[in-house]
């Protein structure tokens, strides 16, 4: 009986167990669509582990303000926390792709006692020594859009640079048919996620019969790749597809190509506005992997889930579906600047506000 | 402005420069964040804020040296960006060091030889310089990353008799100089070159030969600085360095020191970078928008040269 009554005690608690482990799943916070746990990584954070009665003061350093793109993820950053009426402070810090002032700006956020930080680190070690020093003092931590050299951290979510590079690279090995000559437009020397867009790329035409004949750096800015797609035509004109590690510097490419009366090979873009109108408009054959800036939301809404008490995993990979000519009318926005950058968090009106082009 | 400028009083070496300017300054500074930001004076705070100008210091001492003689290093980002690459290097400790030493003797040699024997304009000369030093780090380290001694990360993030090393750091790089621009002969003869180089000559100083050991110094502090970087950043970076050229410039014309040479002090430079330092992280705990910070920071700069005599600046 005893034994029985025993038996019984163990399946209920299993029982109680297995409904415990349900409601974590059931409870999985949705930071953004698009965003999923990494495979293979099971860690997670415990529930109530960081969780603190509101107001909150919640900080974000980011590495810099330096293009459209970096402008409206921290946008898209604002945006949730200032609708969100559990935080009374959003103390945003802009690096200025400096790293020491972005060691700088993680020390001065702990010191004025945050209670979360969101961190996009500009190298892989740049906010090393933050993350540890933030940890060190119960601080949670969540990084995104950049990758860290340290584990330290309590919440990761990444978009991969690899994948990024390996979704173009494939787009262009079907495109030829896995033979010809391509140049690559890769974005700022020794930055991890052109490094690993780049290998992507590599990873994509190994074993093809897919050569780069020409290969530089255009900073990401439609200058810099105008000014490589000029150089590269004088020295290399017999091209089959272009591999472009942002949606400016292909912008820069069709224009070159237009300028000297010649036919645009395939080319890779961006989830951008005006690269999609300019898609579209010219014409091209283009894939454009997706990037949103809505990932600065998607920090916010982390650090929030992890002082409501929620158990967040600790590393999320970002890897959508690439956006396709089939797909790509449905974002297009007329009464949109080219600036505006897709996904987002931000509302209509914020979008006009932001981005609304005046009649 | 320039009445405001006559009405201080003037300063006790006009060899100095006006850094009373930056001080006073320093001290309304101070007080205005200490007053907004309670959190400012806690000594956590303080031990970050002496953290974070330290690298600007060390940078802008050696940067001084050169700008004494009429002169402006803009290589030095460059080379902090190369020593921090270096330095995690798969080498024994000395070989690190001797490697590190090397690569600043020889990036001061040649710049000061192309100025003082070529006659090359120091911003093109060290403008050069700055871009293939920054190819070499990148070809040292292409991506960031790699270990640094425990020795340096001890030396940068540790204390000293209860005093964050930070203070320590800044100590060794001054008294150095002090002792170079005030104790020597050599200190004198940079202050005979920035003022009138022809006349320096002949009256036997040997112009050409100091201004090469002036870059060499420059190359060596700013190596200091990368050592100092390195181990802050637990890393070597081939692009850490980059905003060092411009920021030290800005922390000496802030200290005073003449951009045309020949007036200039240590204790200026000194504040100036501190200056720099205590506004950057008086703003972040002000709260005051990122945007308005870079607002901020160039109107501060423009306000602090445009009371000193446009003679004495040089500008």
């Amino acid at each position: 009986m005893q034994t029985k009554l025993a038996k019984l005690g163990r399946s209920a608690l299993v029982a109680f167990a297995m409904m415990g482990a349900t409601s974590v799943f059931a409870e999985e916070v949705n930071l953004m669509k698009g965003v999923i746990p990494r495979e293979g990584d099971d860690r997670m954070t415990t529930a109530d582990q960081f969780k603190k009665p509101g107001p909150w003061k919640i900080g974000m350093s980011h590495f810099g303000l330096s293009n459209t793109w970096t402008i409206q993820m921290a946008h898209d950053a604002e945006f949730e926390a200032k609708n969100n009426p559990n935080i009374t402070d959003f103390l945003f810090r802009n690096a200025d792709l400096n790293q020491t002032k972005q060691v700088a700006d993680i020390e001065d956020l702990i010191a004025q006692g945050v209670d979360a930080i969101i961190i996009t680190p500009l190298t892989p070690t740049s906010a090393d020594a933050g993350i540890k020093k933030a940890v060190a003092a119960g601080i949670p931590v969540i990084v995104h859009t950049g990758l860290t050299d340290t584990e330290d951290y309590t919440v990761d979510i990444q978009g991969g640079g690899n994948y990024f590079g390996r979704v173009m690279g494939d787009f262009l090995v079907k495109q030829l048919g896995g033979k010809g000559n391509i140049w690559v437009l890769r974005g700022v020397p020794s930055h991890p996620e052109d490094i690993n867009r780049y290998q992507g790329l590599v990873d994509a035409i190994k074993g093809t019969d897919i050569k780069i004949v020409s290969e530089d750096y255009g900073t990401w800015e439609y200058d810099g790749g105008k000014k490589l797609c000029e150089a590269f035509y004088l020295s290399n004109p017999d091209v089959q597809g272009i591999w472009s590690s942002g949606a400016d510097m292909a912008r820069a490419c069709v224009d070159v190509f237009n300028q000297y009366g010649a036919e645009m090979p395939p080319i890779s873009g961006e989830g951008n506005n005006g690269f999609f109108k300019f898609w579209r408009d010219n014409k091209l054959t283009s894939i454009a992997p997706e990037y949103g800036p809505e990932q600065g939301a998607a920090g916010v809404r982390a650090a929030v889930a992890l002082l409501e008490g929620k158990p967040l995993h600790k590393r999320y990979v970002y890897n959508p579906e690439p956006i396709t000519a089939e797909t790509r009318d449905t974002y297009i926005r007329e009464d949109l600047s080219d600036a505006y950058w897709f996904p987002t968090a931000l509302s209509e009106e914020k979008k006009q506000e932001y981005y609304g082009l005046k009649k | 402005m320039a009445t405001l400028s006559a009405l201080l009083p003037p300063p006790r070496n006009s060899r100095a420069g006006p850094w009373y300017l930056v001080l006073a300054c320093l001290v309304i500074v101070v007080a205005v964040v200490a007053w907004s930001a309670p959190l400012f004076l806690t000594p956590g705070n303080l031990s970050n804020v002496a953290a974070q100008v330290t690298p600007l210091v060390i940078t802008a001492i050696g940067q001084t040296l050169v700008i004494i003689t009429g002169g402006l290093d803009l290589s030095v980002g460059s080379l902090i960006s190369l020593t921090t690459a270096i330095i995690v290097l798969d080498l024994p400790g000395w070989a690190m060091v001797l490697l590190a030493i090397a690569a600043a003797v020889t990036v001061g040699t040649v710049n000061g030889v192309g100025i003082a024997f070529l006659n090359v304009h120091p911003i093109i000369m060290t403008l050069a310089s700055m871009s293939v030093v920054q190819g070499v780090a990148l070809i040292t380290r292409p991506v960031p990353g790699g270990t640094v001694p425990g020795w340096i990360s001890g030396a940068v993030n540790g204390s000293l008799f209860g005093l964050p090393a930070a203070l320590v750091w800044i100590a060794v790089a001054v008294v150095i100089a002090a002792f170079l621009i005030y104790r020597t002969r050599f200190g004198l003869h940079l202050f005979a070159i920035g003022g009138n180089p022809n006349s320096a000559l002949m009256n036997g100083v040997r112009v050409q030969r100091n201004i090469v050991l002036t870059y060499i110094l420059s190359s060596l502090f700013a190596m200091g600085a990368g050592f100092y970087l390195a181990g802050r950043i637990a890393s070597g970076d081939a692009n850490v360095g980059t905003v060092f050229g411009l920021d030290s410039i800005t922390a000496v014309a802030l200290g005073g020191t003449s951009l045309s040479g020949g007036v200039g002090s240590l204790v200026g430079t000194v504040l100036g970078s501190v200056l720099v330092g205590v506004i950057g992280n008086g703003m972040n705990l002000m709260n005051v928008s990122a945007f308005l910070q870079i607002v901020i920071k160039g109107a501060l700069l423009l306000a602090v040269v445009s009371v000193q005599r446009r003679k004495q600046i040089g500008l």
